[in-house]
């Protein structure tokens, strides 16, 4: 939060908890506050009569006169300035008695009446004193209930005010993180849009003149000429067409991926089809295929042609990467699904891993851009993983690479089923 | 064996010019080039052609639009079109047809047997 939105105030769990302390201290007080006036002015008179009572049966010698204090203070402050006057006057009245039924003697008539008169101005004195520390203690309590109602009331408003940021802030972040992702697929539509054009006139552009190349080298073929140097020369010319022909194939396939056909798939079953479909570089080049296959994993619903081009174009590339030869590990398994959310979408994860180099840390970023490429000039469109991205995309899965601490790449390819329907 | 008369339609004059080489040389196919997509149906009816080879993306117009005035005629409506194109992978053409009005489509480039194969499932007999 903001420095400048703090008060000096004390904290707020310190203000309750002192204000809890005093509460506990005046309580007494506070109870007998409540009682009936009537009730406290009788009960204090009884304890005048009982002071008055002791003063007597001590006789005159010793003196009791400052007991009546105690009744006094506890009228006038639990009381009120009335109920401390009326115990006052009663005192001095119980006590004039006390002091005559004792039998105290006054030489002089003028001695008592001013030893009755300093005894009541005293009296009334000690009320007029108690009284004024009472309005003032009332007075201080009322300002502090005031000031912790106002603190409360303040930091319910900055309790509020920091939930409604707190949620404003959750705003900002939901509607920045929509923006990205909006972002991210118009760049992405923009980008195959560009490569769809780019794909089109490139096709039409060389295509055509790829077309009366192949018709004349087929003229050839079909003179059947007895000469093998003949044969083999345009033989070579339909290879090198097919070869630029299927380039552009995949650039055409990258920009406008054909619909798919989703079939219920076992996802084994696809892996085999695909090592099939490369066996013969595999065992070429001397790589060994391990598989880790877990047949416990649920049927998957793929376009079964779609997924064997990812999985054929991540052979070749894993085994590119390892030209002495190596081992190729294909490991099937189930993802974790963690805290057993039985709604998540049931289905399978892939790892490719290889022996080969590994990722050069300043191309991780860059594998999956459509054109890049670290093969040499003449051995890579660039467009392989950028297709196998694309269909695990439209398959509603995610592809990922990363370097082995072993050493090699692995490829991490995630496929979903469709979520679970409600009951 | 009777001789079938095919139309080729298409704006490059070298791809028209091997294709009548190869389909007329390897016999049983009388080939007409035309390479103006607008005179199609003018050369059709004098032709009558039992199959006609079409090019999808020509200059003065595109293929799609050709073959819906062939359609529309009513002596060609039922002549058998295939058409060729460059923008579509060989993938693509496995088994769909993905322009309204024509038997099946070729892309290119077109190998001679592939395309002598497609013409005798197609051609009208």
């Amino acid at each position: 939060m903001n420095a400048s939105t703090q008060s000096n105030l004390p904290h707020p769990a310190l203000t309750d908890d002192r204000t809890s302390r005093e509460s506990r201290r005046l309580g007494f007080t506070r109870t007998v506050s409540t009682w009936p006036k009537p009730v406290v002015a009788g009960l204090l008179l009884g304890l005048v009569f009982a002071v008055g009572w002791v003063d007597y049966k001590t006789g005159v010698e010793l003196s009791f006169s400052l007991f009546y204090l105690i009744p006094i203070a506890i009228g006038t402050w639990v009381g009120s300035r009335s109920i401390g006057n009326i115990i006052a006057f009663a005192s001095v009245g119980v006590w004039f008695f006390a002091n005559h039924f004792a039998g105290h003697a006054y030489g002089d008539r003028f001695i008592l009446i001013w030893n009755i008169l300093t005894l009541a101005i005293s009296f009334l004195v000690v009320v007029a004193l108690l009284a004024s520390l009472r309005e003032i203690n009332e007075g201080l309590e009322q300002t502090v209930a005031r000031r912790t109602k106002a603190l409360q009331s303040e930091n319910a408003q900055r309790r509020q005010a920091e939930e409604e940021l707190r949620r404003a802030l959750s705003d900002i972040q939901t509607a920045h993180a929509e923006l990205q992702r909006t972002q991210f697929q118009l760049t992405e539509s923009a980008k195959m849009e560009s490569i769809g054009r780019l794909a089109a006139g490139i096709a039409h552009e060389i295509k055509n003149p790829l077309m009366t190349l192949s018709l004349g080298a087929d003229y050839f073929l079909n003179r059947k000429t007895e000469n093998p140097d003949e044969v083999q020369l345009v033989q070579d010319m339909k290879e090198a067409i097919h070869r630029a022909s299927d380039i552009i194939n995949v650039l055409l396939d990258y920009a406008h991926p054909r619909p798919l056909q989703r079939t219920s798939e076992d996802i084994h079953n696809v892996i085999e089809n695909s090592l099939a479909l490369v066996r013969h570089q595999l065992n070429k080049q001397r790589v060994t295929v391990v598989r880790e296959f877990d047949t416990t994993v649920p049927p998957l619903s793929l376009d079964r042609t779609c997924i064997e081009q990812v999985f054929v174009n991540l052979f070749l590339n894993a085994m590119q990467a390892m030209p002495p030869g190596g081992t190729l590990t294909v490991r099937t398994f189930a993802p974790d699904l963690c805290g057993g959310d039985s709604d998540a979408p049931a289905g399978v994860m892939v790892e490719i891993d290889d022996t080969g180099h590994g990722i050069m840390p300043e191309n991780v970023d860059k594998l999956f851009e459509p054109f890049f490429t670290t093969k040499s000039p003449g051995h890579g469109t660039g467009l392989g993983l950028a297709t196998v991205r694309r269909i695990m995309e439209i398959h509603g899965g995610s592809v990922r690479l990363s370097s082995r601490k072993a050493g090699g790449t692995r490829a991490t390819l995630q496929f979903n089923n469709e979520p679970r329907k409600e009951p | 064996m009777t001789t079938k008369r095919i139309l080729v339609v298409d704006d490059e004059p070298s791809v028209t010019r091997n294709l009548k080489l190869n389909l007329e040389s390897s016999g049983g196919y009388e080939v007409l080039c035309e390479n103006y997509a607008t005179n199609t149906l003018s050369a059709a009816r004098t032709f009558r052609p039992d199959l006609i080879l079409l090019d999808v993306m020509m200059p003065d117009m595109d293929g799609d639009e050709v073959a819906a005035q062939l359609r529309a005629d009513p002596l060609l409506c039922d002549t058998p079109i295939i058409f060729l194109t460059a923008i579509v992978s060989n993938k693509e053409t496995d088994g769909r047809e993905m322009i309204s009005g024509a038997e099946t489509f070729l892309a290119k480039p077109v190998d001679i047997g592939e395309l002598k194969k497609t013409l005798e499932q197609h051609v009208r007999k």
